[in-house]
């Protein structure tokens, strides 16, 4: 047990070194500039350019270059080229402005395709199985951007309530604590609502392939022609065993913190991680980029390593 | 079962928490009419975050929108487009010249000139009043004081390259400089020296041998520092001069008096290298800045340089809060290294302090921005109590807002401008924005080198139609590169009409004509090329596609390509690798426009990068830029327009309209002489600033019907 942990997370520490020179590359060789040396403003001399291109340390040779952004990074030090912040704080804000998002976004939608799905394999083929499938299917193909328009218009339309933001604009001043927080939940409802839509159809499907393939399993047989009664059957032996992938899963949707939805955010005038990752990326703000792969690149091989873990504790047939 | 139980209950108990959060909202009803304090507030709403409160530092349009609330310059424009003072009261414009005593030369009347000889003479000529030259009386009018400098020697390093081995060195030039006459005049006069030539004698300048007086250290040969004589030794020099008058009491928002320093520092954190700022260009030509009284302050310039004037609407730094002192302090007190630590990183950039009519209160990234007013302000305090900028990157969802009342103003797209002026709720109003749009020919490459093609080919787009369908009229025909509100723009000339007939026959004539499948061809090779322009501007991809049919028509094979932002500006319009492209240029008021058009800005990553040469233009441009008078700039830009319109080296499409949705009930309200409140429409200014008033600027509780407009 403990070599396994040992040998994991050596072989994650080489992954993540080999990821930060590959997301280092990248960023540099794709073309265009960071926005602080655009060209296109009249008033920029050569000079001016040069002068930038010193100060980002953008004239040094690439692995020189490497070298200093990991030594701030590691410091602590980076500083947003667009606005001159430390880059740490600006993710740590941003981060906690996705959080909600993200865990209610996630809570709805595990808790609502489960029984979903469940009860679509429980009765296959029938009329719920079959309305299911068609709304699934319809929510897959629905881009998200467009629903989210529809019910925004729709909502403003009908409730006259506002629904961007992460709270009502103005409600600071003299509103009762309790409200303040309702009308934060009231804000969280529509952005994690619509990106839940999207996991809610795929995974209510694969929780009922997954239940499927167990029923079909000859215990189940047995156990129903024991006589089990057939919630016992269902809940206690089938889904037990339909849920070991989904364990594996739950770790693995551990750096979908760090995404969030650049198109949800960006309609919901959200101050979330991915609408600032975005806006990085066009304005070429490479330490906010980089920091940003860097982190994701972390909680993707911290993700899997509990996913192994997990899978360790829940399936007794996996001893190392 | 109780799983069972659990699976069916999380949800429901999920959801119903979730959905009555819908009670406890306001509406928008409650926010708006119910909320008292709404009408005191003014919200504009943003697609993008501001990066830097900082005047100096900061580039983008969101950033400066807010930086005009909290900071004031010393002048800006007014509704007619002339100067007004703002920080500054009056200000005077005249110039310092300099010149050499050369004594090789030979003055009429006068011989070879030592200094005090020169000065009597010039001053008895201007005294006797007789010559029969109208300029040479008129520039010897301007003169108000001379005076000899005596002659000085001085020592400069300068990089010298070796010619024959290439390497580069410093070396030090002792400058054996002679007796220099200083003039000072009440204007400023371009032609000053040629005119003083009538009386000088036409070889004085041009014999001034600058290299005689120069030596270098290690010993060159003097035709190898020639190149330095220019430089060093001028025999001519224009010293334009601002000298402005600053109201008195004006103060900070922290209380502290604005003076005189705090301008000098402001020119001085610009022309900072460590500060970065992206304003250096506009104020190189600086000489110096000198503080005569706390009151005063006098601007000398190198070299006449007419768009000095608009430089100073920059908005002014407290010097008290940002000086060498006050930094280090503050990098002492964040633990950080004193000696790198400029302005850049200081914690004013997020929390600014100006003279402007609004103070800085509160920033939350990508949310919002809030401005309280400022009841110190010394024109008195604006209407409004509050100023927030709100940043929603959406635009559908900011029409929403505004419909709904949250906030008051956003950038209206022109199919919104379309729905929203039919609601009787709402007022707009609109004028021609400050810049246009049009299709760039590379001039370097065949075919686009003859301008029957160039012209020919903005004959075959039917102009009327874009603006009146892509744009939903809100665009204008613009015929050459000025703004079209200012006098420089000349409207007598018409723009290129719809001819696809004259297109063929201009092409005819240049040598290209249809072959048998319609295609237009010379010499065997067919009239083809591609046409590109960056994504994420559907208005932009619309003309795009309609340029590229319209060409079709006449027998072009057009290709089109779509290109990112940054790669379009790095590989395609930086590299000068192009046919043709559709961009756009955003300007301000003044008619500067050497980096555009001028020939010698033509290599990479220069701006002008269809490669427009033409003698006339540059002397055009040159003359624009160094002409303080009013009239004779308009005639010298008036000409330019007509060069460049001729030319065609751009097809220039349209200038778009800005239109401003605002509620019907924001008007002005002024005081009148009684001292009776009055309130006024709002009506937008010739530059586009409708916020030109924007401190009398107030929400009515109802909408008010005006009875008429006095």
């Amino acid at each position: 047990m403990i070599s396994f942990i040992g040998r994991s997370v050596i072989q994650k520490i080489i992954t993540l070194f080999f990821v930060s020179i590959v997301s280092f590359l990248i960023i540099h060789i794709a073309p265009g500039k960071p926005s602080q040396v655009d060209p296109m403003n009249p008033k920029f001399t050569p000079e001016m350019m040069e002068r930038f291109q010193k100060e980002f340390h953008l004239d040094k040779p690439l692995h020189v270059q490497y070298f200093y952004f990991y030594r701030d990074l590691f410091t602590g030090e980076t500083v947003s080229w667009k606005d001159n912040q430390s880059v740490l704080k600006k993710i740590w804000e941003r981060f906690l402005n996705s959080l909600p998002l993200f865990v209610v976004g996630t809570i709805i939608t595990w808790t609502l395709s489960f029984p979903i799905g469940i009860r679509s394999a429980i009765y296959r083929g029938q009329f719920y199985d079959r309305s299911a499938t068609f709304l699934s299917y319809l929510l897959i193909s629905i881009p998200g951007f467009f629903f989210a328009y529809v019910l925004i218009i729709f909502v403003v339309n009908q409730f006259h309530v506002p629904v961007i933001g992460m709270e009502t604009f103005g409600i600071g001043d003299g509103a009762s604590l309790p409200s303040i927080f309702m009308d934060r939940i009231w804000h969280l409802l529509l952005p994690s609502v619509l990106g839940a839509t999207g996991g809610i159809a795929v995974l209510s499907r694969y929780v009922r392939s997954q239940m499927l393939e167990v029923e079909g399993q000859d215990y189940i047989r047995t156990a129903r022609a024991k006589g089990l009664p057939p919630e016992q059957v269902h809940y206690k032996h089938a889904l037990r065993n339909a849920l070991l992938p989904f364990v594996t899963m739950f770790g693995l949707i551990l750096p979908g913190l760090i995404g969030g939805s650049v198109i949800i955010e960006s309609i919901f005038s959200w101050p979330g991680m991915g609408r600032m990752a975005y806006e990085a990326i066009l304005a070429r703000d490479y330490p906010v980029i980089l920091t940003v792969n860097f982190v994701s690149a972390v909680l993707v091989l911290a993700g899997t390593f509990i996913s192994d873990l997990l899978y360790l504790v829940v399936d007794p047939r996996i001893r190392l | 079962m109780t799983i069972r139980r659990f699976l069916i209950f999380a949800p429901i108990l999920l959801i119903i928490v979730l959905l009555q959060s819908y009670f406890w909202v306001p509406t928008y009803e409650e926010q708006t009419k119910g909320n008292p304090e709404r009408l005191n507030e003014y919200i504009a709403g943003s697609i993008g975050d501001a990066s830097l409160l900082n005047p100096i530092l900061s580039a983008d349009s969101a950033s400066s929108s807010v930086e005009n609330m909290v900071f004031e310059g010393l002048i800006d424009r007014d509704e007619q487009l002339h100067f007004r003072g703002r920080l500054a009261t009056s200000w005077e414009v005249f110039e310092e010249a300099y010149f050499y005593v050369n004594p090789s030369a030979d003055v009429p009347g006068l011989g070879k000139p030592n200094p005090e000889t020169l000065v009597d003479f010039i001053k008895k000529t201007k005294q006797k009043n007789q010559t029969e030259n109208r300029d040479l009386k008129d520039s010897l009018g301007c003169i108000t004081d001379i005076s000899v400098l005596a002659p000085k020697t001085s020592w400069v390093t300068k990089p010298f390259k070796y010619p024959t081995t290439g390497t580069q060195k410093n070396i030090k030039i002792r400058i054996q400089a002679p007796a220099r006459i200083k003039l000072i005049l009440n204007r400023v006069d371009p032609d000053f020296f040629q005119n003083l030539l009538q009386l000088l004698g036409k070889n004085y300048f041009e014999s001034f041998n600058g290299k005689a007086y120069l030596m270098s250290d290690p010993q060159l040969e003097k035709e190898r520092i020639a190149e330095y004589a220019g430089e060093l030794l001028p025999a001519v020099e224009h010293n334009p001069v601002l000298l402005f008058h600053l109201r008195p009491g004006v103060r900070f928002h922290d209380g502290h008096l604005f003076d005189a320093a705090d301008v000098k520092f402001t020119y001085e954190s610009i022309m900072n290298p460590k500060n970065l700022s992206p304003r250096i260009a506009d104020y190189e030509p600086v000489k110096s800045v000198i503080v005569r009284d706390p009151l005063t302050v006098k601007i000398i310039y190198k070299r006449l340089y007419s768009p000095a004037m608009g430089t100073w609407g920059m908005g002014i730094l407290p010097e008290h809060l940002l000086n060498h002192n006050a930094l280090e302090k503050e990098a002492h007190r964040l633990g950080k290294d004193p000696n790198k630590f400029s302005m850049r990183q200081s914690s004013f950039n997020r929390n600014p302090i100006g003279c402007g009519p609004f103070r800085f209160q509160e920033w939350k990234s990508d949310q919002y921005i809030i401005l309280n007013r400022f009841d110190d302000y010394w024109e008195g305090p604006p209407n409004y109590k509050k100023y927030v900028f709100r940043v929603i990157p959406d635009r559908l969802t900011q029409e929403m807002e505004f419909y709904a009342g949250t906030i008051d103003s956003y950038d209206v797209q022109p199919h919104q401008v379309k729905r929203l002026e039919k609601d009787p709720r709402f007022q707009t109003f609109s004028g021609t924005a400050l810049g246009y749009t049009y299709i760039g020919y590379n001039i370097r490459r065949k075919p686009f080198d003859d301008p029957r093609v160039r012209r020919a080919l903005g004959m075959a787009i039917d102009m009327d139609k874009i603006i009146n369908y892509v744009l939903y009229g809100q665009g204008e025909r613009i015929t050459g590169p000025f703004v079209k509100q200012t006098d420089y723009y000349n409207h007598t000339i018409k723009p290129v009409p719809y001819d696809p007939e004259g297109a063929l026959t201009l092409l005819a004539s240049a040598g290209w004509k249809p072959d048998k499948q319609g295609w237009l061809t010379k010499d065997g090779s067919k009239l083809q090329f591609t046409l590109i322009t960056n994504n994420g501007n559907d208005l932009r991809k619309a003309i795009l596609a309609i340029a590229q049919d319209a060409w079709k028509q006449i027998g072009i094979d057009v290709h089109t390509d779509l290109l990112e932002w940054s790669v379009f500006i790095q590989e395609r319009v930086n590299k000068a690798d192009f046919d043709a492209l559709i961009l756009g240029w955003q300007m301000g008021i003044d008619p500067d426009l050497y980096q555009i058009w001028h020939s010698s800005q033509t290599n990479p990553y220069q701006l002008n990068f269809v490669s427009f040469k033409n003698k006339e233009a540059d002397d055009l441009i040159i003359k624009i830029r160094q002409e303080y008078d009013h009239n004779r700039q308009v005639q010298y830009c008036r000409m330019l327009h007509e060069i460049i319109a001729r030319e065609q080296p751009y097809t220039f499409l349209y200038v778009g309209k800005w239109t401003a949705v605002l509620d019907k009930r924001i008007v002005l309200k002024t005081l009148d002489d009684a001292g009776h409140i009055r309130y006024k429409k709002i009506t937008p200014t010739k530059t586009g600033s409708y916020s030109f008033y924007f401190n009398k600027w107030i929400k009515l509780p109802e909408t008010p019907s005006f009875m008429d407009e006095g």
